[in-house]
């Protein structure tokens, strides 16, 4: 297992700077993970083997499909967002990752090691030392004060009060709640609460933090702050996390990766910006449809290679999305050069391109068959 | 959508309509019909059966004789046998040491401690006002020359409280847990809390006689269900998101309980401790009837001897302890969610100059004192072994007071309770009730009263239906009818199990006696319905009427059952009458309660739909409201008829006769245990009878549960 350093008193934190390329392990695998509920597992099982699908199962063992053959990984320092809707298996998926649901078969694998190998101890201190959650509905500790529900988890490894007091006032001021310690929970608002379940879960110093729709009881508006506020953070801190959500532009403006589930079984894995362009089926070009396109697309996947003369102007870099570059080629007709990561320029990206980009998009749900951003 | 004009309505939907219309009357006359049929057949068999009367004696099993055997031999081996030199002896000692130190100790304070100590408690419960009011009822205690027998009553509180907690908050714990436990717990406590409360008594009394620790024992075995049921459910209830997180956390399941579920269960954890306290309290009579002593016995006393005064003044007694102890334990399960400050009048008085002039005087006072007290405290800061109480709780300098008063006291040499502060009402009582069975049991000479209440009750309802179950029906009709309707509502199985209730009243011998407490309690408890539920349905309707009842209603459920007797006695002397009236009192509140809250329970927006429609009060009422609160009201029927049951036997303390009667005779003298067990027994077979009949006919008025 990967060392990785703890938190000791005095010690800076916020270590990783930003994704490590290193040979340590994956922090996160799993391996066709199924979780079936009801009592004729077997029966389900060899259905399942036999490629039924989950109805039939249902109607013939009685047994509910919840996940099946779930297998992604998660690189260090990445987001990847479930996306599914109520009922696709999403909650129960997240919760098999750290056996608070038992997976009925499959692997997941934590820095390597197969937890499910780990006896009680060893499975709480895995808990206790590098997983965290941030629940739906906060699942705060009503009897305790904002800074006991934050110091939870030290408590729990035995910490001594001095100390985890000293930490919980720290993630509470990066939360934005430094005032609000002695309160209770019931007493702030829910976009407080939640900002109190997240301090609780970064109170630990976590490697992997899970994220179970966590910002789905919360008003538009406090949403949108609280994902900003999960960037802002995320940018800093650079942790790995899951995040399951029901949103699709949630899953968009979070995601480093997403995967669209549908009735417990994954449906296309990608980057935001593949997902969008390049839906796998008619289900996830149904969300695509109405999505901010301009806020996924990069300048890289609709320049035309260059040829010629670089044209005049600051350059825009591959990676920036469409929206950066929008008020400039609306003000210009004239193309702009586009740069990759060294400043070397690269291609071209003009107004032509992005109109028909976005009309292609607009009408490609309409006749069936998408086209992607790369074959134009 | 528009609806056909009626000149064009087709001929199928007409048809259709007609085969609805013709079904729902067919549904109609068919039960209906089965009532008829069902009448018919038992008059059939009356007629047919009409010389048979009453269950033959001869046919009776001689278990009281059995049970009168039994109770020899444990007399006879009680020093010999292992199980009682090992087992029940060892307990009975330690119950009995516990109960002996305690109330020594209680008795050994000085009456200004107790009295200090049992403000102290109510005041950082609930306030200053709570606590001045428990203060002058602890001394009331002594003022009515009752200090002993109230401190013997609060010790014994004290060791079966804290047995009952002792044992029930592990258990609940347990059956939270383990799934298993608790589908066996189940069945024990529904019969446990079903059962009438001196039915306990008799196998107590049965194993370790007639003394304090076996009526301690049938106190524990009493009160013990709600402690236990509501340390599960506070458990269970807590928020699995919390549990999960925790688990998510690293906890270890003993974590998990002590940081998570217990603290978050503690408030129900409480309210089931205030409900075993309330239901100890409430068989404090019951249990002096085997030598629980205390202030039990001097109501029962009392009462036997009919000196109505003294038992009020003790039952008052009783009374004041069961607020106080309710009122605390309440405080102390909503915690910190009261106001703490010095008040002495109620609020609503608050607007008047002069009550806020004394409230702001004495809470000036208050403050003055802390802030002696702190002076005080400063320099004992420095003193060795006092530093520790600076800067803790008010009720920590308290305690530190109290027990300072008290070492000084003893070396000083305690004084008794001042006989000057002494004060008895009991003549007055005694001279109204004299007044009351001169003056209104006739009233003015007339044929009208108290009298001629009792009279038409005795006379048209009463002795009729009794003599209509024991002598003019023949057994084999009653048990036929019990099995009807056993049948109709619950299909064979309970049929069966409702024939082999009735049938058992006769084989135990207690035919006669059992239709007589059965005559009681139908009428009991058809009276209490009658006023019950319009009440109810009169307070869901009015928030005034409501809030007026509130308190009616909690004065008749807070005091102990046997209290209720004394009013009553004093308007309608001793006899059948005043033990069915107290019933009425004593189940009346479940009624009422279960109408009012089912009829408001009913979803706003179904009621606020009728209203849309046009309807009437009277026709949302009956047509929305009273059938969405039926399962409620059958809940509250089925509670009052258990009320009233267990009232049978305190009825019997005043002269109900029936099982009651037979009961208590049981329990007071050890030569008819025998006798007072069957009666037991035929109590909780008519009891078991009923509920199940009721149960099955309240699963009717249940709406489907679930969807697709």
């Amino acid at each position: 297992m990967a060392p990785h350093p703890r938190h000791v008193k005095g010690e800076s934190r916020g270590h990783y700077i930003g994704p490590v390329v290193t040979t340590e392990p994956t922090p996160l695998e799993c391996h066709q993970v199924t979780k079936v509920f009801g009592d004729n597992l077997a029966a389900a099982h060899s259905l399942l083997a036999d490629g039924r699908d989950r109805q039939m199962v249902l109607d013939q063992t009685g047994c509910l499909v919840a996940v099946r053959d779930a297998t992604f990984s998660v690189e260090r320092g990445e987001t990847f967002v479930v996306m599914g809707l109520s009922g696709s298996g999403k909650s129960t998926l997240i919760r098999c990752l750290s056996r608070l649901i038992e997976p009925t078969s499959g692997t997941v694998k934590i820095d390597g090691t197969p937890i499910g190998d780990l006896d009680d101890q060893e499975l709480r201190e895995l808990r206790r030392q590098r997983l965290s959650m941030v629940f739906q509905h906060f699942g705060l500790f009503p009897h305790r004060k904002v800074i006991d529900n934050v110091a939870f988890g030290l408590e729990i490894q035995g910490a001594a009060k001095s100390d985890r007091y000293e930490r919980a006032l720290e993630v509470l001021s990066v939360v934005g709640l430094g005032d609000w310690a002695d309160h209770f929970p019931q007493q702030l608002s829910g976009g407080m609460q939640q900002r109190v379940g997240l301090a609780r879960a970064l109170c630990v110093e976590p490697e992997i933090l899970f994220f179970d729709e966590p910002f789905s009881a919360l008003d538009p508006l406090i949403r949108r702050d609280m994902q900003d506020e999960l960037l802002s953070l995320q940018a800093r801190m650079r942790r790995t996390l899951v995040f399951i959500t029901h949103d699709f532009h949630e899953a968009l403006k979070l995601g480093d990766r997403i995967a669209i589930m549908k009735d417990g079984e994954f449906v296309q894995v990608g980057t935001p910006e593949q997902i969008v362009s390049a839906p796998a089926d008619d289900y996830v070009r149904e969300f695509t449809e109405d999505a901010p396109k301009t806020k996924v697309i990069t300048v890289g996947s609709v320049m035309r290679p260059l040829d010629g003369a670089v044209p005049a102007g600051e350059p825009v870099n591959l990676d920036a999305v469409l929206d950066d570059v929008l008020p400039r080629l609306l003000a210009n007709p004239a193309a702009l050069p586009v740069a990759d990561d060294r400043g070397e320029v690269v291609g071209t990206v003009d107004r032509d391109r992005v109109v028909a980009l976005l009309d292609e998009n607009s009408r490609s749900g309409a006749a069936g068959a998408g086209r992607t951003a790369d074959q134009l | 959508m528009t609806a056909a004009p009626p000149a064009t309505r087709s001929s199928e939907v007409a048809s259709a309509v007609e085969a609805r219309l013709t079904l729902d009357r067919r549904r109609r006359t068919r039960s209906g019909s089965e009532l008829v049929v069902g009448l018919a057949i038992v008059v059939a068999a009356q007629l047919a059966l009409s010389a048979v009367g009453g269950f033959p004696e001869s046919w009776a099993v001689p278990l009281a004789d059995w049970i009168d055997d039994a109770r020899r031999w444990v007399i006879n081996n009680q020093t010999t046998h292992w199980s009682f030199s090992f087992i029940f002896n060892p307990i009975s000692d330690a119950i009995d040491w516990g109960l002996r130190t305690v109330e020594r100790f209680l008795l050994w304070l000085p009456w200004y401690v107790v009295a200090a100590a049992g403000g102290m408690v109510a005041a950082s419960a609930l306030g200053m006002r709570a606590g001045l009011f428990a203060a002058v009822g602890v001394l009331y205690f002594g003022a009515i020359e009752l200090w002993e027998e109230s401190l013997q009553t609060v010790a014994l509180m004290t060791v079966a409280v804290g047995i009952s907690v002792a044992i029930g908050v592990p258990v609940g714990i347990a059956s939270a847990r383990y799934d298993r436990l608790r589908r066996s717990l189940r069945p024990l406590l529904d019969a446990m809390q079903t059962l009438p409360a001196f039915v306990y008594l008799i196998p107590v009394v049965l194993l370790f006689g007639v003394a304090r620790v076996p009526a301690i024992i049938a106190t524990v075995v009493y009160s013990l269900p709600p402690v236990i049921r509501l340390t599960d459910l506070g458990i269970r209830t807590v928020s699995p998101a919390t549990v999960e997180a925790a688990e998510m956390f690293g906890a270890t399941p003993r974590q998990t309980l002590r940081k998570v579920q217990l603290p978050q269960a503690l408030p129900s954890v409480l309210t089931g401790i205030n409900q075993t306290i309330m239901m100890a309290l409430s068989i404090v009579v019951i249990a002096a009837l085997i030598g629980a002593g205390g202030l039990g016995q001097v109501v029962l006393e009392s009462l036997r001897r009919l000196f109505v005064g003294r038992a009020l003044e003790a039952g008052l007694a009783i009374v004041v302890l069961a607020m106080l102890m309710d009122r605390v334990t309440h405080g102390a399960a909503g915690l910190g969610a009261r106001r703490r400050r010095l008040r002495l009048m109620p609020d609503s008085l608050e607007r008047l100059g002069f009550v806020r002039a004394i409230e702001g005087a004495l809470a000036s006072v208050d403050r003055a004192l802390c802030t002696f007290g702190a002076v005080l405290a400063r320099p004992m800061r420095h003193a060795p072994g006092l530093a520790s109480l600076a800067g803790r709780p008010r009720w920590v300098l308290g305690l530190f007071a109290l027990v300072v008063v008290t070492v000084v006291s003893a070396v000083l040499g305690r004084p008794g309770f001042p006989s000057a502060i002494t004060f008895s009402f009991a003549p007055a009582i005694d001279w109204l009730v004299d007044w009351v069975r001169d003056n209104l049991y006739e009233i003015g000479g007339t044929w009208f009263g108290t009298g001629w209440f009792s009279d038409s009750i005795t006379i048209y309802a009463v002795t009729p239906l009794r003599e209509l179950f024991s002598a003019d029906l023949a057994w084999p009709v009653v048990v036929l009818a019990v099995a009807l309707a056993g049948w109709r509502l619950g299909g064979a199985p309970l049929a069966t199990f409702c024939t082999a209730c009735v049938a058992g009243l006769g084989f135990l011998g207690m035919w006669t006696l059992s239709m007589d407490t059965l005559a009681q309690v139908i009428v009991a408890v058809v009276m209490a319905i009658l006023c019950g539920i319009p009440l109810g349905v009169l307070a869901a309707r009015s928030d005034r009427f409501e809030r007026m009842l509130k308190p009616v209603l909690d004065f008749l459920q807070t005091i102990p059952s046997f209290v209720l007797l004394v009013p009553v006695i004093i308007m309608f002397n001793v006899g059948r009458i005043p033990g069915i009236i107290a019933s009425v009192l004593y189940a009346l509140p479940a009624a009422t309660r279960l109408t009012n809250l089912g009829i408001r329970q009913v979803e706003g927006e179904a009621t606020e739909a009728s209203r849309a429609f046009g309807a009437t009060r009277g026709q949302t009422l009956r047509k929305v409201q009273l059938p969405l609160a039926a399962p409620s009201i059958m809940a509250g029927i089925n509670q009052t008829v258990m009320l009233v049951l267990a009232m049978v036997v305190i009825a019997g303390l005043v002269g109900g006769g029936g099982l009651g009667l037979e009961t208590v005779k049981g329990l007071r003298r050890t030569d008819s245990v025998g006798s007072g067990f069957v009666a037991g027994l035929a109590i909780v077979l008519l009891a078991m009878l009923l509920d199940r009949l009721l149960q099955a006919w309240t699963r009717r008025f249940t709406p489907v549960e679930g969807g697709p």
